[in-house]
Formats: C-alpha cells, structure tokens, sequence
C-alpha cells in the first residue's frame, strides 16, 4: 500500500461559523481556555445593502509539506512524519517560540502551563483508533473533511477530484495539506 | 432571619458579577488559581472544602442524551479514570447524527463548573443578599415542606406558584404540582411559541407539522435563525439542503448567519412579514398558482379566504415591510412554482410579537394554498413529543380537584389559550395585583423567571410579595439567588431521567459519573419532597432505576439492555400513519377560516394587524441567538464564554453613523421598563 498522505479538506459554503469544531477541540485536547489549536476565519460582511455576503473559513495547523516551522525549529522538537502530519514532540521542546514567529498560518500557541508550543495534532490519537479528528467529527455543517489523499478512494480524494480547490499562502511555499473547496455560491 | 436554629453553620457568600454572570466571592487561591480545566478548579476547589471528587464509574463510553438545549441529541460520553474527557454526537440519535453542537461539545463544562451548586442552602441574609447557610438535604426538604404546606393551610393550594422550563423531567414536576393540587403554572411555552403551536392547532389539528428537507427545492425563513439557533439535525439538513441547490430564503431584519449563507436575505421590518405573507396568498390565488385540487379537497373556507387577500396587494406589503413589491411578487411566483417541494417554516421569532398569530396564521395557510401537505419536500405529518411508544406509569392516584381559578387567566379569560401552554407573564402580574387572588409561594424548577420574563423589575417586585422561593437548579443563577432556599441538581451526565421516545423508538439519559458534591437527581428530590408533603403515594418509586423500570415495563427490554445501547426500536407497524385528509379541526379540513376562531366572535382568516412603529429616536429592540449559547444557562461555561463573552447590540449602521457610534463603543439602551 502507498504511503499515507493526510490531508485536510473544507467545504467553505458548508460552514455555518457554529465553532463546535473548536469547542471539540478543545475538549479533546485539554487545550487551556482562552487558547486555541483551531479556528473559524470570518470573511466579509462586504457588498452593498441589501446584497451582502459572508462566508466562514475554518482552519487549524495545515501540516505543511515545506515546513517553515520545523526549519525554525532549534531541538528538532517539530518534524513532519511519513504519513505527513508535522508534530512537536513535547519533551524536546525547549519553548523558544520560533516556530510560532515562523509559521504564517498563526497555527501554534504558547501553552504557559507546559512551556512549550502546541499545534493541531490531527488528533493523531484518534485517528488510527478508526476515529475522525474531534472537529471533523462534530462538524455540524460537515463542511470539514480529513482523510488520506494517497488513496483515490478516499472520502478527500473524491472530493478534490470533482471540486475545484485553493489553499491558502501557498505562495509561501510551504504546501500545505488543507485544501478549500468552494463552489462558487455566495462568498464574501 | 428566616432560620433560627442553627449558629454554627457554615455561611457561603455568592456574588452576581457583572462581567463574571456568577462567581463565588472568595476565590479559591492556592492550587485552584494554577489549574486551568474546568475539571482540576472543581477538583482543587473540593480540596479546599475537605471534599473529594470521585466517581464510581471508572472507564467506558455511555450512552445518553444532551441538555444544553431543548433538541436532547445522543451523545456518547467517554468516561476515564472516572472522570468525563469527551462527549460526542451519538450516530444512532436521529437528532444528532455523530455530531453535538458547540453547546452540546461544552457539556463538561457544566458539570465541572466551579461554581456549581454543590449543596442545598438556606437563606442566611436578606433576599439578595447572598448569603446563605449550607445545610442537609433532610433539612432542606423538611424545611421546604413546612413552608408549601404552611401556605396550603393558610391560603390553600392555589396559593403556590410551580414554573419550570422544557425538560425531561418537567412531566415529573408537573406531578407534583397536580398532585399538591395547585393550577397555577407557568412554562417556557407562553414565552416562546404560543402563537405557533395556536395558530398551527386552529389550522392543521397538529402542533407543528414537519418538514421534508431531503427533498424541498424551496424554504422561506422569517425569524428563524436556523444556523446560529441550532437545532442540531434540523440544522444540518438546511446546509445539507443548501448544498444540494435548494433556495433558501430568509427574512430578518438582522443580517444573521442564516440570512448570510442563505440564496437571498431580505431585510424586513419587524412585524412586517405579516404583510409579507398576505401578500404572497394574494398574488399566488390572484395568479391561479395555488393547488386547486387539493384546496378544493383538503381546505376550509378558501372563498372567505380570497375576499379578505384581496386588497393585500404587494404594493400595499411595500409599504408595511419595506421589501419592494416586485420582490414579492417574484418570490410568490417562484414558491408556487417550486411548490408542492417548498415549505415556509413555522419559525420561533415570529412567535412573540403582537401580530404573531395572524402571521403564524397566514404561514400555515401559505403552505396550505400550494398543496405541499404530505408531499416530497413539503410539509409532512410527525410524530408529536414522546409519541409512538406507550410508556408504562408508576401507578397512582388521580390528582385532587383544583376550584380555583388560574392566575394566568386560562381559559376563565384567554379562551383561545392552550390549556398546557398558558400565560406566565400573566401570573406574574397577578402575583402583583393580587386578583383574583394573592400567591404567596413560588416553587422554580430549573427555569430563571428573572431573567427570562421580559421586564426584570417586575418579577422582582413579584418576588417581594413571596412568602416564600425555592429554586432547583445546577448553578447559582439570579433567581436562585433570590430565593429563601436552593437545591443543587445532579447535572445531566450525573443523573437519569425519565425516558425519551423520539421517532417511536426510546432513549435513555444516564449518569457517566456519580453526582458530584451533595447534588441530587430530580427524580430523587421529588419523590423526597411529595414524602414530606404528605404525597408520597404519587411518587410510588424506590429511586431512579425503578421509576425507569416501570416506564419499560409493557416493552421486551430491560434497563440494563436499554443502558447499553442507549436506545431501544421497537418493530415498527408498517408506514406511520398517513395523515393525509385527517386534520384534527372540527371540519376535518385544514382550515385557511378557522371554525374556532369564528365561533369565538374573532374574524376567521388571516388579517393585516399592524405592529406598533418607533418614535423618533427609538428603535425597535430585536433579541437574536447565537450559536454558542442557550438563553440564560449556559454563560458560566467556560469553553462557551470563551468563545462568545459578550453579548453585543447590533445598531442600523446609518442610525449609528448619526448619533457618532462606532464599533465597540459602550452604549446605553433604555426604554419604559428599564436600562442596560
Ligand atoms: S501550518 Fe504552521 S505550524 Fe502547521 S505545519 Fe505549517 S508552518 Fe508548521
Ligand atoms: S463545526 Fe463545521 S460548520 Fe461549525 S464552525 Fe466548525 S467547520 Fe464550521
Ligand atoms: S442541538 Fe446542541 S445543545 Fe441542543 S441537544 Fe443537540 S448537541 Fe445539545
């Protein structure tokens, strides 16, 4: 079997800005209150009265092929796995903050309570437990998706095959593995 | 000084902070200022009060429902080390489908609050003063009981005022209220849908037909925010909807999410989607659009119908609604064609203003007119709350007749009023008049009458001429601290109640943890409570499990089954019961005339009301939801008021461009009843 290749994909117009992605999150995670792994971006209000538009982009870490954030990183604490999820192996990390200033998602927080940097996970220990990550889970909308885009059959892969997509900075090369769908509705 | 007895009691301090909502006063230091979850301040808090957390249900995943809202989805609690990690969306819940709200995600933080109530309390101080003894449970409910019966000598059972909110245990509450024998109780529903479930009654015999989103090509919303005031799977639907193509229409005069993610926002004036709607039956009969046959066949009093619509032209609406009348006409037209796959919904918001029930009116009659009774991707007959399965009963004896009048004025004066939906604003100002007669006590249950009947002062008015106030509840809100004694509630992962049957099938609620602290069931304390009253024979259970057991006992399930899986089917006896051409109206028609309403002296068919309008600088004060919390409960939530801290006014950009008003600007809203 080919190498896994984990990926994020979102349905822009299916988010309904609801956050129970992130209260999920947090739950899951024991992210301390008043920090956050993921979040909901929201675009607009813009347009003219009456005819406005709003639309809600959720994100998290986009566990980038071209990591910034790892080559910023002084202990080797961050690195990207074969199945491409980029983790913080909490023990090396010395706190230092570079990665933070590196990544240009705003993906990574200081958790004052451990010392070190955290990040979306994927919720890698779920995951091979046959779960989805918590916020995909939950996703009342069902506009966030996750899965291996390695395998053609897989639930992302289809919809990348049949969508158009963007990501976002990817100007920036970091490749990164969140992929946005949108179909062309009302967007901000 | 309402208690003598005791000296050395321990005294407990509450607060009501503004920014805060609630908080202990003393604030533990130490261990509890370091711990960041919910779970280690409750844990470090009970340290400090000599208390251990601890449960005795140490791993496993439960099956059971969620109480941050009224929707009660499946959730599926993950349990370690005895204490709750996760909860998640149960799959086999067609309310939830795998998935919880962000509500339903915060559950934890309810239950691990560190300021929830840990045990019951006396009143130490003056009303609102916050001080109050902590006390046994035998000594709260002896308490309790000496006071309810102290009125019902005096002043007889009528004298005690019940209120709860939608809960699974409400039918629970409403016993002990039937069975202490008073008719005065005041719900939820009188501030909520009355006009709906009314006008829905008068026309269709049902309460509130479903919808068939699957298919529908067409929705029209007015003051329902379906995407911010979520109703989990009747939520997804609508995105689902959505993403298939459906148009989506929706008024509001907010720019809501639902209006921002919906095909075509038109923002109305309030009160003006009345207008709206007559104009669409005007426009849709003047074209010939609507469903002949099925008027014909299925409909009441459609040519009384077609002469009141008749001058309720959309140049007329124009000017009521402020939408531009080839809008409506357009959307008429595109209703009706895309009819019988279009519903207009019920809604929520179009449910408490003064023209509510004509606008709920003319909606049922809007459906009616296209025909989509019954239809893919209209409207479709369902099964009311907990029917499909009949349930067993704890036996009992019948309630004692209750002479007197109800205070709310149902039906001796609202003759039109459901007898189970009530006024509960009407209570409260009889409270204040004392006519027909005075109450003298107010028995809470779990609802917050100060925050939730518009027009604080007066309920605390009301509340000065109580005798005496109980509240049962799982947090100190404002009523509770008001009120001479409270009784700490188990949280709804601590506890079980009374079984759900949703869709013909049966769920249970159970407890993932032992309640923590000195709270109880409610089941637990009602039965305790009705003993002490000399009512123990209507609360004929040993405790929770039993009470359960009773209720499963003409099904081939048992508890411990039912408890596993959380869910029980029972086989299904063919299609359910086709609706069509059975209204239960006194024509047995769907009634666009409304027989009752004509027999009672009111003009039968939907009308033009006109809402009142603001003076020169006022404005109308609109109250929405947001997804992130659920009315007044859920903003000592951590995780929630983390998300959402504060609840901003909105103001019309040009209204606020004039009087200098920018984003974030602190303002002052006033109005007859008060200031904020
Ligand atoms: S999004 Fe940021 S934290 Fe995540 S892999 Fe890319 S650079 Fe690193
Ligand atoms: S849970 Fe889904 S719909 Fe809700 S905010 Fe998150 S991504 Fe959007
Ligand atoms: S809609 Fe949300 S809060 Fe309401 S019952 Fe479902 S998960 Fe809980």
């Amino acid at each position: 079997m080919a190498q896994k290749r984990f990926a994020f994909v979102i349905e822009i117009e299916r988010c309904i800005d609801c956050k129970a992605c992130m209260v999920a999150c947090t739950v899951e995670n024991n992210v301390p209150v008043g920090h956050h792994r993921n979040w909901v971006k929201q675009i607009g209000p813009k347009g003219t009265f009456p005819i406005l538009g709003m639309s809600f982009e959720p994100g998290n870490c986009m566990h980038c092929e071209n990591p910034p954030c790892e080559r910023v990183c002084p202990t080797g604490a961050t690195y990207r796995r074969d199945d491409g999820l980029v983790m913080i192996e909490q023990d090396k990390c010395i706190g230092c903050k570079y990665c933070i200033e590196a990544c240009p998602y705003d993906a990574r927080y200081f958790n004052e309570k451990t010392g070190t940097t955290d990040k979306c996970t994927a919720c890698v220990h779920r995951i091979y437990n046959g779960e989805e990550p918590a916020c995909v889970a939950t996703c009342i909308g069902d506009a966030r998706h996750f899965g291996d885009i390695n395998d053609p059959n897989s639930n992302v892969s289809r919809l990348l095959a049949t969508n158009d997509y963007y990501r976002v900075y990817e100007e920036a090369g970091t490749s990164p593995a969140i992929y946005y769908i949108f179909k062309g509705g009302r967007k901000a | 000084m309402i208690r003598n007895k005791k000296t050395k009691d321990e005294i407990i301090r509450y607060s009501l902070s503004r920014r805060k909502f609630l908080g202990l006063t003393a604030a533990g230091a130490g261990a509890a200022a370091l711990a960041t979850s919910g779970f280690d301040k409750l844990q470090a808090y009970a340290a400090e009060h000599g208390q251990v957390v601890k449960t005795t249900i140490e791993n496993g995943e439960i099956y059971s429902l969620c109480e941050m809202c009224v929707w009660r989805c499946g959730l599926v609690a993950k349990v370690r080390d005895g204490k709750i990690t996760k909860l998640e969306g149960n799959p086999n819940h067609p309310h939830s489908r795998g998935k919880l709200c962000p509500r339903g995600q915060a559950g934890l933080g309810v239950t691990y609050d560190r300021d929830r109530l840990k045990w019951p309390l006396i009143r130490a101080g003056k009303r609102g003063e916050g001080k109050f003894y902590k006390v046994t449970w035998d000594e709260a409910l002896d308490y309790v009981a000496e006071r309810m019966l102290h009125i019902k000598e005096k002043y007889g059972p009528q004298a005690m005022i019940f209120s709860t909110t939608h809960n699974m245990l409400q039918q629970q509450f409403e016993n002990l209220l039937g069975a202490f024998g008073s008719p005065n109780y005041g719900t939820q529903r009188s501030l909520c849908f009355n006009a709906m479930i009314t006008a829905n009654m008068l026309t269709y015999g049902f309460e509130e037909p479903g919808r068939d989103y699957n298919n529908t090509s067409y929705i029209i919303y007015a003051g329902r925010n379906m995407m911010e005031a979520i109703s989990n799977s009747e939520t997804q639907d609508l995105v689902e909807a959505l993403s298939k193509g459906a148009k989506v229409v929706v008024l509001d005069p907010r720019f809501s999410k639902t209006a921002a993610r919906a095909t075509e926002w038109l923002p109305i004036r309030p009160g003006g989607d009345l207008a709206f709607f007559l104009a669409m039956i005007h426009d849709i009969i003047k074209n010939n659009l609507y469903d002949k046959e099925f008027v014909a066949a299925h409909t009441f009093g459609f040519d009384k119908l077609k002469q009141e619509v008749e001058k309720y032209t959309p140049e007329w609406a124009e000017a009521q609604c402020d939408v531009p009348a080839a809008t409506i006409r357009r959307i008429a037209h595109e209703f009706a064609v895309a009819s019988p796959r279009a519903f207009a919904h019920p809604n929520w918001r179009t449910s408490n203003f003064v023209n509510s029930f004509q606008t709920q009116r003319a909606i049922a009659v809007l459906n009616a007119i296209i025909g989509n009774w019954d239809k893919l991707g209209g409207q479709c007959p369902v099964f009311g709350e907990g029917e499909g399965v009949e349930l067993g009963r704890v036996p009992q004896p019948p309630y004692p007749r209750t002479a007197a009048l109800r205070l709310d004025g149902v039906p001796w004066k609202h003759p039109l009023v459901p007898l189970k939906l009530g006024i509960f604003q009407n209570i409260r100002d009889a409270i204040l008049s004392g006519k027909p007669y005075q109450a003298h006590g107010w028995f809470i249950y779990r609802q917050n009458p100060l925050n939730s009947i518009p027009e604080r002062r007066k309920t605390l008015q009301a509340f000065a001429k109580m005798d005496f106030i109980a509240t049962i509840d799982v947090i100190m809100n404002d009523t509770a601290y008001y009120s001479d004694v409270v009784l700490p509630e188990a949280t709804y992962l601590e506890r079980f109640d009374p079984l759900a049957v949703v869709e013909g099938d049966v769920y249970i609620r159970q407890p993932a943890i032992e309640p923590l602290f000195d709270s109880k069931p409610g089941l637990w304390i009602f039965k305790e409570l009705g003993k002490r009253l000399g009512l123990g024979d209507f609360f004929n259970y040993k405790d929770e499990e039993d009470y359960l057991r009773a209720q499963l006992k003409p099904l081939p399930v048992s508890l411990e089954e039912l408890k596993k899986k959380g869910r029980y089917a029972p086989p299904k006896e063919g299609d359910k019961e086709k609706a069509v051409g059975i209204f239960h109206t006194s024509t047995g028609k769907i009634e666009l005339a409304s027989t009752v309403l004509e027999r009672l002296g009111h003009k039968s068919v939907p009308h033009w009301q006109e809402p009142p309008r603001p003076g020169d600088n006022e404005f109308y004060l609109l109250t929405g939801k947001v997804a992130l919390h659920t009315q007044f409960f859920t903003q000592n939530n951590e995780y929630l008021s983390d998300l959402f801290p504060e609840n901003p006014v909105w103001i019309n950009s040009r209204a606020a461009q004039e009087r200098g008003i920018k984003n974030g600007d602190k303002v002052i809203v006033e109005s007859r009843v008060g200031k904020v």
